[in-house]
């Protein structure tokens, strides 16, 4: 190879500038879908056989969960004063005697309330957070940075994320569910009048309604991490394709949690039967 | 001329067809010898950056196949690429620098890829640092550094595995002439101590010139000139020959 060598004509325009059709909805969510099952199966191949990088889950803990504490414990509070507030509105207009309510409003808060709604703030906190840091780094070529340098991406950044929000989250949203509990006492005895040795009821709460909660709690948790982490290595472009892929995230994040709240809410009925 | 070009071609690149929304490379095929600094230039958008991801298997071609240090790179998983990552170093045009120290930084491929004992790592960051010039700045953040001082320290990352290939996107983009022609010499010493083949993508046609053995330019995706700094320099190829001399007459 010592001679030049020269192709004979100029490249032609028509084909480089020839768009390719867009995918359609369906071939788009199909494409999705199959991502973060590969992300999600790699996921659980990391936690395994990964390279674990000193500290990066109690980086990660102290992202996730210590820097939402203090929003989702004001979420948390409002959800669950409002959340009082009308269950005994609607109460009163059928039976007066609201000493029940305490229970109900545990057994409500602890099997669906805390968990699902709780998820809400959680993802858009955790997932936005998570989205737009590994969507910057791909951006600035950093996720190939890793790849050159023998770390997969979702080793070194999926993963810790994934088991600190599986984690945090669960500990967060457990919180949450004491502060609603909390906050809802609060307006239950002050605007309701309710006693409160009668509201501090647990005794309609069973060891299966627990069990429910705290396996949305981690599911939850997980399904976050997983979906914004996707979402934030699926990232094209520059600063715009950062922001997309954070709303997208979010999105993604709120949507998988509501299917999976069905899902699970189904088949919590027939195994912890309420 | 250093290119060992009897031994036969260190990176091999056949007929490589890759398209995002439109077609990015059209059947580019390129044989680099071993220890060759190969230089592909090419205006922008011609496809320059997506070659050299695919032949650092960053990228995958929808068609053509891609050798690199004995290594059908088309033919292997995402986990025996990982392994091959261990003969590849790359230098990004970003930096791609890692909010970690520099320190940190340099020794992460170390880390990743090799099972060495801690005071070695730490021996050969302090000799890559001492190597571009910026002795004792493990501790610094690259926040803190300057461009050229984040270009070297993604020299000496890219270098530190002492890989038989290194490749460079875009080495001295955003850097005034003079850092420029100090990294150009860098990337030329390091190719030297280390025996290794090199690629350079540049827009700088000037500057890496001077370091190059073999040139290689690529327009709208198609590789339509290969071969010597003085062939390219002499080319009567109307593109090749606006781009080589900085023309603002002609076909670009």
């Amino acid at each position: 190879m010592t001679t030049a060598t020269e192709t004979n004509a100029m490249p032609t325009k028509t084909d480089a500038e020839a768009e390719v059709r867009k995918p359609g909805a369906f071939q788009f969510y199909a494409e999705e879908l199959s991502d973060l099952l590969r992300v999600t199966i790699r996921t659980f191949y990391y936690i395994v056989r990964g390279k674990r990088e000193k500290g990066d889950v109690i980086r990660q803990c102290f992202e996730i969960g210590n820097k939402s504490m203090f929003f989702m414990a004001v979420t948390m509070a409002f959800i669950g004063a409002i959340v009082l507030f009308q269950m005994c509105m609607q109460a009163k207009r059928i039976i007066p005697d609201l000493t029940m309510i305490g229970g109900m409003y545990a057994k409500l808060l602890i099997r669906e309330l805390a968990p699902s709604v709780g998820a809400m703030p959680f993802a858009t906190r955790v997932g936005a957070g998570i989205a737009a840091e590994i969507g910057s780094m791909v951006v600035t070529e950093q996720t190939d940075a890793l790849r050159m340098s023998g770390a997969d991406p979702v080793d070194y950044l999926v993963v810790p994320r994934f088991v600190a929000s599986v984690i945090m989250g669960t500990i967060v949203l457990v919180l949450g569910a004491g502060i609603a509990y909390g906050a809802g006492f609060v307006v239950g005895v002050t605007t309701f009048d309710i006693n409160p040795n009668t509201f501090i009821n647990f005794t309609s709460v069973k060891g299966g309604d627990v069990a429910l909660g705290l396996i949305k709690c981690v599911c939850y948790g997980g399904i976050i991490a997983l979906v914004s982490s996707q979402r934030g290595l699926r990232t094209f472009g520059g600063s715009e394709g950062v922001g997309i892929a954070t709303t997208q995230a979010v999105v993604g994040s709120l949507f998988a949690v509501i299917v999976a709240n069905f899902i699970l809410s189904s088949v919590g009925h027939f195994v912890f039967p309420p | 001329m250093r290119c060992r070009e009897r031994v036969g071609p260190v990176i091999r690149v056949e007929d490589v067809h890759l398209r995002f929304k439109a077609p990015v490379l059209k059947g580019v095929s390129l044989h680099i010898p071993e220890g060759c600094i190969y230089v592909l230039i090419g205006p922008g958008a011609a496809g320059k950056s997506v070659l050299l991801k695919c032949i650092a298997g960053l990228l995958r071609p929808q068609r053509g196949r891609i050798w690199v240090a004995g290594e059908e790179i088309t033919a292997l998983d995402d986990l025996q690429m990982m392994q091959l990552r261990k003969k590849i170093g790359m230098l990004f045009q970003n930096y791609a620098l890692f909010d970690l120290s520099v320190g940190e930084n340099i020794a992460f491929p170390l880390r990743r890829l090799f099972d060495l004992p801690q005071n070695e790592i730490e021996e050969r960051v302090a000799e890559r640092l001492e190597r571009v010039a910026l002795p004792g700045i493990q501790n610094r953040i690259p926040a803190s550094l300057s461009g050229g001082q984040k270009k070297r320290v993604g020299v000496a990352r890219a270098t530190i595995a002492k890989a038989p290939v290194v490749l460079y996107d875009e080495p001295t983009a955003g850097l005034d002439p003079v850092t420029s022609q100090k990294i150009y010499n860098l990337i030329r010493d390091e190719q030297r101590a280390q025996k290794s083949t090199v690629v350079v993508i540049s827009s700088d046609v000037a500057g890496a010139l001077t370091i190059a053995d073999r040139v290689g330019m690529l327009h709208r995706g198609e590789l339509i000139f290969d071969g010597t700094v003085d062939e390219a320099r002499t080319s009567k190829h109307p593109a090749v020959d606006q781009f080589v001399h900085g023309k603002t007459e002609g076909p670009l």
